[in-house]
């Protein structure tokens, strides 16, 4: 443990906690002095009134007649509905691109190194927008056989209506996010000696055979960790949803405030929401992480 | 059969890329029009500044790519590489004055800056207040006091939490919510400010990373030469711990300035935010493809030249090599 502050220890954290509460003191002064300057308490009672805005996309029944609340609700489930399913897609996607790094094709080999410098050097928003305005709606009115059906209107996948802005938030959250896995899993591969791929190489196991049943099982130790914390941003990354105009969890929240003027009781209700979002994704990483470390030593 | 496996993987690769490379060709032959890009460069660098005064900004971006030339291809002459700290430390202060005036220079509202000189300025302004209070965050977190580690710890695992746009959005509307009446900031120090509270939960965490790889007996070595525990922390651990987590910081500084542009969506006219208006202009109408590849070449370029540049420094920091 760090041995400054040893002398004196009390007073500083005395000195500390005064300039905290005076710091804090007057922000709370200032803040009531503002509230009430402009007519607002805090006050959670505007979540039962009717939202009165329609959203677009709905997993539940929703009218504009229905509360604010369920609004919110709403929002929390499309934002679920894109973490879910891009977390999956990225995840498959990263694996295979930071796989293909160690591959001994060379065309795939830097087929992957330049999608991952590229997307990671390009922003996000800048990305979304992309495949919202360029990609999506710009697609010409396409059936493939029946199953799937393309248009700009969306696509429709075996019965299944995808709108245009899920389709670019997924597509842009999976593609940027799957960058930086592919990164983490090749750091991962490469902490893997190299006398096991000979090992399985000698054995005269397949490449793919290989890298799936000896090296990825062993790199996984050096993955997860990483790969939380992307899953994380991908959760995050997801509110940029708002700039194509898909009706996530922050779009609503944002329209709320819009409408009601409570940007204070918005912003707690937003907190605590993605507090809860995060530990849903960290405990369940953990649990992962306890299973995969507790197979890996019951195989030694 | 791995072989022909492998055969068949390159030929299959080689027919996609055949086809994405024909159709950009095509495009650009055909359909690509870079009016929308070419009659606006101005727009894009300066934003909406007073005409009259556009050699300002300008000369601002002109002075951070020459900075970055000369340090990246860099004299060998021993006067040069001296100085070129204190040039770099003299860049933002440099940059604000330009851009804002006074002292000599008409003054031009923050209203008016926009474009390039804007992401640049918004990156170096909050970069430059988050790395402090990023650092002291670390420290505090590394504390044996509980209050200090207690709220550091607080602050960052709540600031990991939440998404950035909400940081910036709340900041927008309520820090004015915490001043005092009567007392204004304008738009681009709240984003600024924003993005530093925001940016800093993350260099703490980077910079406890360096903190945690330096061994206690490095402490314990400055303790026995007599240094004091303050100056063992500014001349031994703190330099060790910054040069581990260069890396790291290095990432945390490209995506600060990737993520400037999320200030488009929040109505600043920075290099996304200039792109969306021109594209709301009848002239340049369906023009998306062509202003988002010049956007994407600027931004790449941008992060690249700013990659390039910490690994200038992390080699000139290396202790092996300054050693010889």
């Amino acid at each position: 443990m760090p041995q400054i502050f040893r002398r004196g220890r009390f007073w500083i954290q005395l000195g500390v906690v005064v300039a905290l509460m005076a710091f804090g003191g007057l922000l709370i002064n200032n803040i009531t002095v503002n509230l009430i300057r402009t007519g607002l308490g805090l006050d959670f009672g505007w979540l039962w009134r009717p939202a009165g805005f329609a959203l677009a996309e709905t997993a539940l029944p929703y009218a504009p007649t229905d509360s604010y609340a369920w609004a919110l609700v709403i929002g929390w489930m499309n934002s679920l509905k894109v973490i879910l399913v891009g977390l999956l897609l990225a995840t498959m996607l990263g694996v295979a691109a930071g796989a293909a790094r160690s591959s001994r094709n060379r065309l795939l080999r830097s087929l992957s190194g330049g999608y991952v410098a590229l997307i990671r050097q390009v922003p996000l928003l800048l990305q979304l927008l992309f495949w919202y305005f360029v990609a999506f709606l710009g697609l010409p009115d396409t059936p493939v056989g029946g199953l799937i059906h393309f248009s700009n209107q969306g696509i429709r996948l075996l019965g299944l209506n995808l709108s245009v802005e899920f389709c670019s938030v997924l597509t842009g959250l999976v593609v940027f996010t799957g960058a930086s896995i592919a990164e983490i899993v090749r750091g991962g591969i490469n902490a893997v000696s190299l006398g096991q791929w000979e090992a399985f190489r000698s054995l005269g196991l397949l490449e793919g055979v290989g890298l799936r049943r000896i090296v990825l099982p062993q790199a996984l130790p050096a993955i997860l960790p990483a790969l939380t914390s992307q899953f994380l941003n991908l959760a995050k990354n997801s509110t940029l949803a708002i700039a194509v105009g898909y009706a996530d969890l922050y779009a609503v929240s944002d329209t709320t405030i819009t409408q009601t003027g409570r940007a204070i009781e918005g912003f707690l209700l937003l907190l605590l929401s993605f507090l809860l979002l995060n530990l849903l994704i960290s405990g369940g990483m953990a649990l992962m992480n306890g299973a995969v470390l507790g197979r890996l030593q019951r195989s030694r | 059969m791995n072989r022909w496996l492998d055969r068949w993987l390159t030929l299959m690769l080689l027919a996609l890329l055949g086809w994405a490379g024909w159709s950009c060709l095509h495009w650009l032959w055909r359909g690509a029009d870079w009016t929308v890009v070419v009659t606006n460069l101005p727009l894009y660098a300066v934003g909406s500044y007073p005409e009259a005064e556009r050699w300002r900004p300008l000369l601002c971006i002109v002075a951070v790519v020459v900075l970055i030339v000369i340090t990246l291809l860099g004299t060998r002459h021993g006067e040069w590489r001296r100085s070129l700290p204190l040039l770099w430390s003299a860049m933002a202060p440099l940059g604000i004055w330009l851009l804002a005036g006074g002292l000599g220079l008409s003054p031009v509202g923050t209203q008016s800056w926009g474009g390039f000189s804007l992401t640049l300025l918004l990156t170096a302004g909050s970069g430059l207040l988050a790395l402090p209070l990023g650092i002291v965050l670390a420290l505090g977190r590394r504390s044996d006091l509980p209050v200090l580690r207690g709220g550091s710890t607080a602050y960052i695992e709540l600031m990991r939490a939440i998404p950035l746009i909400a940081v910036l959005f709340f900041g927008q509307l309520l820090i004015p919510l915490f001043l005092p009446p009567g007392v204004e900031i304008n738009r681009v120090l709240r984003a600024v400010v924003a993005f530093a509270l925001f940016a800093a939960a993350y260099i703490a965490e980077d910079v406890r990373g360096g903190l945690q790889a330096i061994p206690p007996t490095q402490r314990e070595a400055a303790a026995v030469l007599g240094l004091s525990p303050r100056q063992s922390l500014q001349l031994v651990v703190l330099p060790q711990a910054l040069r581990v987590a260069l890396p790291s910081l290095t990432n945390q500084a490209v995506g600060l300035l990737q993520n400037t542009s999320l200030m488009a969506i929040l109505g600043l006219v920075e290099l996304l935010g200039i792109s969306r208006s021109l594209l709301a202009n009848p002239a340049f109408i369906g023009r998306y493809l062509e202003v988002y590849i010049w956007l994407a070449a600027v931004y790449w370029l941008a992060c690249t030249a700013m990659a390039l540049l910490a690994r200038h420094l992390e080699i000139q920091l290396d202790p092996v090599r300054s050693a010889r």
